[in-house]
């Protein structure tokens, strides 16, 4: 017996939708449509949500038959997917088609390399909602970098945006020029100037990178914000197998093994690692209304990205269908590489349905740090790793949301469909 | 009262009674300045001695009003504020969007602290992005704050000849040339039985009554805006009373003309430059909000908006000459002169509001424009009157009706 039938858990995610959207559209349509305009994003919003209007109407019938609202349409840009975001990984070996990459060796490390640029673009958070957006590479979430620990890092940046940008990560960066920040090396980048980043991969674990320039709410909630994840290496744990714990006792052999087993499953150099399904999540949400809070929250930036849609129940969607759970093998361990974007709230929360996992704050221990829970939450810039096994659960849709009600509402609303 | 005979004087006053008694038998400059002297006295003796000093309680509030915001480039932020309260106040901090930010206060003397009523502009380097709302936070020294939001901000245009030039071409279309057009229809009037031309004159009063209540509902708007210690609303009743008691000044003098045997004060002609000087002040209000939305970026002018002013003002020039339908046409000179009385304030105004534009000056502006439309409708009723008719016929209420009805739909047509 599945946790939630299919028919009720579509409800749920129309009838939220259809909320999210009416607040939207209640604020956009009263003075910020003649004042926004001539921008064409209340125009284009309201063109959009007029239309799904249309057709929730013409399907009068059906909605009372469920009980339901109606649908509120379909997301229309193509150009960013959030099921192929969660496992595109760029390593420098291979990755997105918009993330020019290579890997090569140079005095004896690895180094991995990647093209990024800052644009100004247009992205949809919600079905017909847009935001005009800060984007590296044109996506929000940016693209995901995966690395080896120690490999070298090397970003060549390009600022193609109106505003000036960098890129500031979240490692163990010894040298100050690296760091992105407007006040050290070649500081915040105008438009049409590059730099060349270097960081060394470090600690092992789940990372944010973020443009640090001023006004950062700005920079950050615009859009500009990205993982990177850094590959244990299990040789380096085999020898220092205490920088992977946090725990003071006696290391056993037993113990040291499990650790560099772990090491092997987190690396994606290793064939271990292939029998994990691997996923990224980024918190975030969007101030669409330039009032200092959220209208949209999501996992990956869609509103209800991973919601319920049309299905026969056995993975197979209806063609065009832009919303639908996040399919997984019920017998492949499951990891989310997750971290928190959100600005303007103090923190979001992941919570799993009729499940309990292992969390691993900040990915850099080979333990959990939480063992055993099924809620969990992050300041901005916070991120672990969560490590989900379904074997024992019987097929179906499983949910899992911000357990702040109000984001869940708003969108940050998904589901697992466990097959 | 009778047995007396007066010398009336041209304005119609009389000569003061010269045998009237002064008390101790002072000279009559004496006892006028008499007061006055007393006065500045009694406020030396209490800026001196103080003797309410322990009466005080509490200290007053801080009062800063931002006027408005201008955005010269897309890397600056410029604030207009004015201090309202009766105290000195220090603008020690500035918040961008909740976030500290650097700042500079131009116009105060060289310090950031503002004398009460004193006027300054704070300069803010800050890339700012079109159409996205900025919340500037004024931090005093006293950790007192004060809020402005700059809804979707756009770029002020600044001066340049090829603005004023866009404002005169708009001017031009939205004022001089509807009320030209309507000034064709003057053949035609002339025409027209008594009972249709007071019904024509009537509908200029309709649209004029609208355009006052449309005028002074905006002007009360505006005041709003106007900083505390201006008084927004008392200036706009003193605009318009002020306007409404110069031009019937004006009018009386024209009828004591009439009295001495002035043929020419007589004529509808005068009538005809009232109307046309009511509708030009009421056109400057209109340019200034067109060139106040042009400088706060907040103008598309589409041809929709453009055709609805059009419409709206085309009725303006039939009004205009409807006062000269009788008795001798005018020369031509009069007829341009008033053509550009009534329109060409358009392009005035907008220049006026692109340039220098404040709440307080469009306040005021739109206030006169109301006054003087107000005595412009009297002196209307009065011209009916006097040539026969009556007000309130039937045909002529509902020409006013019409007129009201007309410049009401149009207006749709006029959102700026």
């Amino acid at each position: 017996m599945p946790s939630i039938d299919y028919d009720s858990a579509a409800d749920v995610t129309k009838r939220l939708e259809e909320r999210l959207v009416e607040s939207l559209t209640g604020e956009t349509s009263v003075s910020r449509r003649t004042v926004l305009g001539g921008l064409g994003v209340a125009g284009s919003a309201a063109v959009g949500l007029g239309s799904s209007r249309a057709s929730a109407s013409s399907d009068h019938d059906d909605e009372d038959e469920h009980g339901n609202f109606g649908a509120v349409g379909e997301y229309r840009d193509l150009d960013f997917d959030p099921h192929e975001f969660l496992t595109a990984f760029n390593t420098g070996d291979s990755g997105q088609d918009n993330v020019p990459q290579q890997v090569y060796e140079e005095n004896g490390r690895t180094v991995r390399e990647f093209e990024f640029t800052a644009v100004d673009t247009t992205i949809a958070i919600a079905p017909g909602v847009e935001f005009q957006a800060w984007a590296y590479n044109g996506q929000v979430p940016g693209p995901t970098i995966r690395a080896v620990e120690g490999d070298l890092i090397r970003v060549k940046f390009t600022n193609l945006g109106r505003h000036a940008h960098t890129i500031h990560p979240h490692l163990k960066n010894l040298n100050p020029r690296m760091d992105g920040i407007p006040q050290n090396g070649p500081g915040v980048l105008d438009t049409g100037e590059s730099f060349t980043y270097e960081w060394i991969a470090q600690p092992a674990g789940t990372h944010f990178y973020h443009c640090h320039s001023l006004p950062l709410k700005e920079h950050i909630h615009r859009g500009l914000y990205g993982t990177i994840i850094v590959d244990p290496d299990p040789e380096r744990v085999r020898e220092n197998p205490r920088e992977y714990v946090n725990y003071p006792g006696p290391i056993t052999d037993d113990f040291r093994e499990q650790l560099v087993e772990e090491a092997k499953s987190r690396n994606h150099e290793y064939a271990e690692n292939d029998a994990v399904n691997e996923m990224v999540m980024v918190m975030n949400s969007f101030d669409t209304n330039f009032d200092g809070g959220n209208e949209v929250y999501a996992a990956n930036t869609r509103a209800f990205g991973y919601g319920v849609g049309d299905t026969d129940g056995n993975g197979n969607w209806t063609a065009g269908e832009t919303k639908r759970p996040i399919q997984i093998n019920k017998n492949q361990r499951q990891r989310v590489y997750l971290s928190n974007a959100t600005e303007f709230d103090l923190i979001n929360s992941f919570h799993t349905h009729s499940q309990f996992f292992d969390y691993y704050d900040h990915g850099t221990t080979l333990t959990p740090t939480n063992k055993t829970v099924d809620t969990i939450m992050q300041c901005q810039a916070q991120r672990g790793i969560i490590e989900i096994d379904y074997s024992d659960h019987e097929p179906g849709l499983y949910m899992f949301h911000a357990h702040q009600s109000e984001f869940a509402e708003l969108g940050w609303m998904s589901f697992f469909e466990v097959v | 009262m009778a047995d007396k005979t007066r010398d009336t004087t041209t304005d119609g006053g009389v000569t003061a009674d010269e045998e009237i008694t002064q008390p101790l038998g002072l000279p009559k400059w004496v006892s006028a300045l008499l007061p006055i002297v007393l006065l500045v006295l009694v406020l030396g003796v209490f800026a001196f001695t103080s003797p309410l000093a322990g009466v005080q309680s509490g200290e007053p509030l801080p009062d800063v009003t931002v006027t408005h915001t201008t955005l010269p480039s897309d890397e600056t932020v410029v604030l207009h504020v004015t201090n309202n309260g009766p105290e000195s106040v220090t603008i020690s901090q500035v918040l961008v969007d909740e976030a500290y930010w650097n700042f500079r206060v131009e116009g105060a003397g060289g310090d950031q602290t503002l004398a009460p009523m004193e006027s300054a502009q704070i300069v803010i380097p800050y890339h700012w992005n079109p159409g996205w709302d900025l919340e500037v936070a004024l931090v005093l020294s006293d950790g007192a704050t004060f809020h402005n939001t700059i809804v979707a901000p756009s770029q002020s245009p600044g001066f340049s000849l090829s603005l004023l030039g866009t404002l005169a071409v708009i001017g031009l279309f939205v004022g001089v040339i509807p009320v030209a057009l309507g000034m064709l229809w003057f053949p035609y009037i002339k025409t027209m039985s008594d009972r249709w031309l007071h019904a024509v004159l009537l509908f200029a009063a309709g649209v004029l009554g609208f355009l006052a209540f449309d005028a002074g509902f905006e002007a009360f708007e505006l005041a709003e805006r106007v900083p505390g210690a201006y008084e927004g609303n008392l200036l706009v009743v003193f605009g318009i009373f002020g306007a409404l008691l110069l031009v019937q000044a004006i009018s009386a003098w024209r009828e004591g003309r009439v009295a001495a045997g002035d043929s020419r004060a007589s004529s509808g002609l005068w009538i005809a430059y009232l109307v046309a000087v009511g509708i030009g002040l009421h056109n400057l209000a209109e340019g200034l909000a067109i060139g106040s939305s042009f400088a706060l970026g907040r103008v598309s002018l589409g041809a929709f908006l453009v055709i609805g002013f059009m419409l709206h003002n085309v009725t303006e020039g039939p009004a205009v000459v409807a006062p000269v339908a009788r008795g001798e046409r005018p020369s031509l000179g009069h007829f341009a002169a008033l053509g550009v009385i009534a329109g060409a304030p358009v392009i005035l105004g907008g220049w006026i509001g692109s340039l220098a534009y404040s709440p307080t000056i469009g306040a005021f502006f739109l206030a006169i424009g109301v006054g003087a439309i107000l005595q412009v409708d009297w002196e209307i009723a009065r011209m009916v009157r006097d040539a026969g008719g009556r007000v309130a016929s039937a045909t002529n209420l509902l020409a006013f009706l019409l007129g009201l009805a007309i410049m009401y739909v149009t207006d749709l047509f006029v959102a700026l």
